[in-house]
């Protein structure tokens, strides 16, 4: 990191003269963008609209009204569903980094086939998807009595990120220097103050990863809520969203739907511009480190 | 335990600071993920055996009936080959767009944070955001791109991608590449960032053009990049599911239907639930296959490289 | 209004008629007074919209009525009130009322869930002694479903499209029908629009065309195809039906084309906007079709598509409620349901002001929304001429097939008539056996 940080600052000084083959760089990257970003840009512009103004939603921005996003935040009951999704993903991040660094400490430390065995096999469980095994784990969540409430759906999230948390944290691992735990051993620290004090605190930027990618994955998440939650109470955003989805009652109120749309990603949306840097930094160290 | 006498065996853990007591560590992760995932993993198998249908508890074992079913109805060959297609070409495209981008990224561009932000920005919304979006992107007529087209004089109600059995499955995975470059795009800028900056100032004082830079100096540094990003978007097409799903709900007819959705399907609209395990269970092998195959060739050329 | 007696299929012998009017021990009709404050779940599918009736209304007037009583409503969309529902079975965990359907329609049909044992006996229920119509939600002499409507399949129209095409009334014949077609074709209307990209609308029209050339003349056509007498590949049958409405997309008055990329919420949406002239669908979406759209409020009519010899409609016993055999609060839910199909509570009256019931009994039944759209369909029912939809007596999944093939056909994949009526038997015997 420290190295790309070098960088940023050096290119602060000097950019790119413009040469023909630099202007066509430009040119590719913008119209790039362009088309990236040109869905979004008429989700928003449609959103700002009324409902009923449906007529040519490429003439951008031609009308600033809130109505479509009035009828949206109460048809999704939007203040509820977005402390819902908070809950369920800080909840869900939360016991996710503390078990997987836990699980990771002995994968990544100790040296034997077993470690590496159980580095396998808890890996081997990333390319499961639920869709595959949700009957199974239904019941197996109804044999320990594990009724249905807000927390159902993360007890899923939670298993579910194990794979790739833990391969992320004992990857991590490996790079954080043995000699530091070996003296805090002579110090005679026990275990546990070894972990917590010692080891825990040089996981973060790995932690900061993790919260990321497993926080954005859960956030977006509709499969396991859609399943395990039957109170209208208690639904997550996307959950909220799937109500529009086949509504046959209001045939396609697009604008309401864009304005569904923006509110569900707005808190990301928000975070994401805040956090920049961390994000980037945290996808990417996800993936290289491990 | 680590004191206590015992046969010493190869590989054993001799380390004093690293015990086997640290194992306690492992006991939260490893007990719900054998509970939540293992233990329905292999109730799978368990039914597959079966003709449980899903809601009836009083059923009977069929032996390998469900395995021979699925093989000869062709529901395994068809789904099995567009998951194959869909995963191949997400896989590319992404890959391909992906390390495009964050190459001219990583040179000394201006409004590099902005470019990358609209790059990455897809990545924040939900599949299911995604699905509605672009189903309003490919609506035929009134649509994004159908609206484009009427504007610029073309006939914009005969873009349906959507509804055409040619292009339906490629429409749904331009939609996966358009939401997961950019989480690609900003791995290979991470990896680039580590290509010494020096090895190619040694290439260009050399004579190396751009191109030759990249194929001989930044490609082979940034290899267990790639390693890396293939297997993670090899994985996410194996799983296609969200815009079959949400999108075009296997249509037309049966060409976007993937394996996770055939297995849903099977599931939950035939209540075949002891088929659909064994459909699954297959389904799972053929993941673990490509997978390995993947990681021991990808693993191979980084060697070679 | 009467009672209507509606064409209902003995599918079982087991089933009988008589069952469901002898008379049971009465449940407790003063469980709920008993009870402290009691929360009852309930679990629909559609979409929840403004002031909706089973999230909202309900809970609102059973509060009134019952202060110590909480409904808690969610309402899924289909897929995923189906998948719902079936890992809230395997897990324990179903909503005390949950909405299913007639003998084996859908993944909620009554006859499955009451094979398995999650459906609660409803013999005992004021409200459905005495009826002689509930033969489609019996299962094994158990009433197990509580329903008051009836659903309709037909063809909605735009008259002022028609009166441009120079088409006075509503086709008679199946030839007239092509004709009208035709007309609105050659004045520059497209005729028909439809959402195939959500196949379940093939259902629309060919339960319409299948009810007149299959039912009318053989009733017992789908008793005798679980027995083995009759086959889909049998000649005059299923090949018909799938010939005829090939034929529309053939001629272009369906745009397959353009269908197979639209949604069902987008088809409605032409239709509203004027932007064709017919549309098949259920009475169920009566409520957004003769919504105003870009057309503003044209006037619309409704009716069954003709068949070759005679007209014949797709209407019958609607989708109701269902109480989950394991719930806690048995007795106090068949309150809650006899309070609420009475003909004349004040649940009763705000289900009928959805306009998404047509019941067969009680009052207000002639004011509904859109009565005179119905009207034609149930004045034919009652004189014997309404058939179930074809998919209430095939296991679930019989009618995917069939849309999947038919898509194919139409999508011009070189899929044959043949290979679809040999796709929906395979199919049929496939999902029938074990």
């Amino acid at each position: 990191m420290a190295f790309g940080k070098k960088k940023d600052d050096r290119e602060k000084e000097q950019y790119l003269k413009l040469t023909p083959k630099t202007i066509l760089l430009y040119l590719v990257i913008i119209l790039f963008c362009v088309i990236v970003i040109s869905p979004l840009v008429i989700v928003f512009s449609s959103s700002l609209r009324s409902p009923e103004n449906q007529t040519s939603p490429l003439a951008l921005f031609i009308e600033f009204t809130g109505a479509s996003y009035v009828r949206a935040f109460s048809n999704m009951n939007y203040p509820a569903e977005l402390l819902n999704s908070i809950m369920t993903t800080a909840g869900s991040v939360l016991i996710i980094v503390i078990f997987s660094t836990m699980a990771a400490y002995p994968i990544g430390r100790i040296k034997t086939k077993l470690a590496r065995f159980l580095y396998f096999f808890f890996i081997s469980g990333l390319i499961i998807p639920s869709q595959m095994v949700i009957v199974p784990i239904a019941q197996t969540l109804n044999r320990l009595g594990v009724p249905n409430t807000r927390f159902t759906p993360m007890i899923m999230f939670i298993t579910c990120s194990l794979p790739f948390s833990v391969f992320l944290f004992s990857g991590f691992m490996k790079g954080v220097p043995v000699e530091i735990e070996e003296s805090a051993y002579i110090d005679g620290a026990s275990l546990g103050k070894r972990f917590w004090s010692v080891v825990f605190p040089l996981l973060q930027p790995a932690i900061v990863s993790c919260v990321i990618t497993q926080g954005l994955w859960i956030w977006n998440d509709y499969f396991y809520p859609m399943v395990f939650i039957t109170k209208k109470a208690q639904y997550s955003l996307p959950v909220g969203m799937l109500q529009f989805l086949g509504d046959k009652e209001n045939p396609a109120q697009w604008n309401i739907l864009f304005a569904a749309c923006v509110l569900c990603a707005l808190p990301l949306i928000v975070i994401f511009l805040a956090l920049q840097k961390q994000f980037v930094n945290g996808i990417a160290a996800g993936a290289v480190k491990g | 335990m680590a004191d206590m006498p015992k046969k010493k065996r190869k590989g054993a853990n001799t380390s004093l600071v690293f015990t086997n007591k640290m194992y306690i560590f492992l006991i939260p992760a490893l007990a719900m993920f054998l509970v939540f995932w293992i233990y329905p993993v292999l109730q799978l198998f368990y039914y597959s055996i079966t003709n449980f249908n899903g809601i009836n508890y009083d059923f009977d074992f069929v032996g390998l009936k469900n395995y021979s079913k699925v093989l000869s109805n062709g529901t395994l060959t068809n789904s099995l080959k567009n998951t194959m297609i869909y995963a191949v070409f997400t896989v590319v495209l992404s890959n391909v767009i992906g390390m495009a981008i964050a190459m001219i990224l990583n040179t000394r561009i201006r409004f590099k944070g902005f470019f990358r932000t609209c790059a990455y920005f897809p990545a924040l919304f939900s599949a299911i955001v995604v699905g509605f979006i672009w189903s309003y992107v490919y609506m035929p007529g009134a649509g994004m791109i159908g609206n484009l087209l009427t504007n610029i004089g073309l006939d914009g109600t005969a873009f349906n991608p959507l509804g055409n059995f040619r292009t339906a499955l490629y429409a749904i995975a331009i939609v996966e590449v358009w939401k997961g470059f950019g989480t690609t795009m900003i791995i290979y800028l991470a990896g680039l960032q580590t290509v010494d900056e020096s090895l190619l100032e040694a290439g260009r004082i050399d004579g190396c053009t751009e191109w030759q830079l990249i194929r001989k100096i930044k490609l082979p540094l940034i290899s267990s990049t790639v390693t890396i990003n293939v297997i993670l978007s090899v994985i996410a097409g194996l799983k296609a599911f969200d815009y079959s799903f949400i999108m075009t709900n296997g249509g037309p007819g049966k060409s976007t239907k993937t394996l996770m959705f055939q297995v849903y399907e099977t599931a939950f609209t035939d209540m075949k639930m002891g088929r659909a395990s064994a459909f699954s269970v297959m389904a799972f092998a053929f993941i673990i296959l490509i997978t390995v195959i993947m990681l021991f060739y990808l693993n191979k050329r980084e060697v070679e490289l | 209004m009467n009672r209507k007696t509606m064409f209902a299929l003995a599918l079982t012998g087991a089933m009988t008629l008589a069952a469901s009017t002898a008379v049971f021990a009465d449940y407790d009709h003063e469980a709920i007074e008993n009870s402290g404050d009691i929360t009852i779940t309930l679990m629909v599918s559609g979409v929840a919209t403004d002031n909706d009736f089973e999230t909202e209304v309900l809970p609102n007037l059973i509060k009134e009525k019952w202060p110590n009583v909480t409904i808690e409503a969610t309402k899924l969309p289909d897929d995923n009130y189906y998948t719902s529902l079936k890992t809230k079975l395997a897990s324990g965990e179903c909503p005390d009322l949950i909405l299913t359907q007639p003998m084996y329609a859908g993944q909620n049909s009554c006859y499955a869930l009451a094979e398995a044992g999650y459906l609660a006996s409803l013999n005992d229920l004021d409200t459905v002694q005495g009826r002689q119509d509930m033969a489609a939600v019996t299962y094994d002499g158990d009433i197990v479903t509580s329903t008051s409507g009836v659903s309709i399949l037909g063809c909605y129209y735009n008259k002022d499209l028609f009166a441009q095409a120079g088409i006075e009334s509503v086709p008679q014949t199946w030839d007239e029908f092509l004709e009208d077609c035709q007309k609105l074709q050659d004045a520059g209307i497209q005729p028909i629009v439809m959402g195939d990209k959500d196949q379940y609308v093939l259902q629309f029209g060919l339960y319409q065309i299948a009810a007149n050339e299959i039912y009318s003349k053989n009733p017992d056509y789908d008793i005798q195809l679980r027995s083995g007498e009759t086959h889909f590949t049998d000649e005059g049958t299923w090949d018909k039906v799938l010939e005829m409405y090939k034929t529309l997309y053939d001629n272009k008055y369906i745009d397959a084309d353009m269908s197979l990329g639209y949604g069902a919420s987008q088809s409605i949406t032409d239709f509203i906007d004027g932007k064709a002239a017919m549309t098949f669908d259920g009475s169920f979406n009566a409520p957004a079709l003769t919504a105003e759209g870009a057309a503003g409020a044209f006037e619309r009519g409704y009716f069954p598509i003709p068949g070759t010899e005679g007209v014949y409609t797709a209407t019958c016993l609607g989708a109701g409620y269902s109480i989950y055999s394991g719930s806690k609060y048995i007795d106090q839910c068949k309150e809650i349901l006899d309070y609420w199909q009475d003909g004349h509570s004040d649940v009763w009256k705000a289900h009928l002001a959805t306009g998404r019931i047509i019941p067969v009994y009680g009052e207000g039944a002639e004011t509904v929304p859109n009565i005179d759209l119905f009207q034609p369909f149930i004045d034919l029912m009652n004189e014997g001429k309404g058939f179930y939809w074809c998919n209430q007596a095939w296991p679930a999944g019989t009618e995917n097939e069939m849309e999947v093939l038919f898509s194919e056909m139409v999508g011009g994949q070189g899929t044959e008539i043949e290979d679809i009526t040999e796709g929906m038997q395979e199919k049929f015997e496939d999902l029938l056996e074990d």
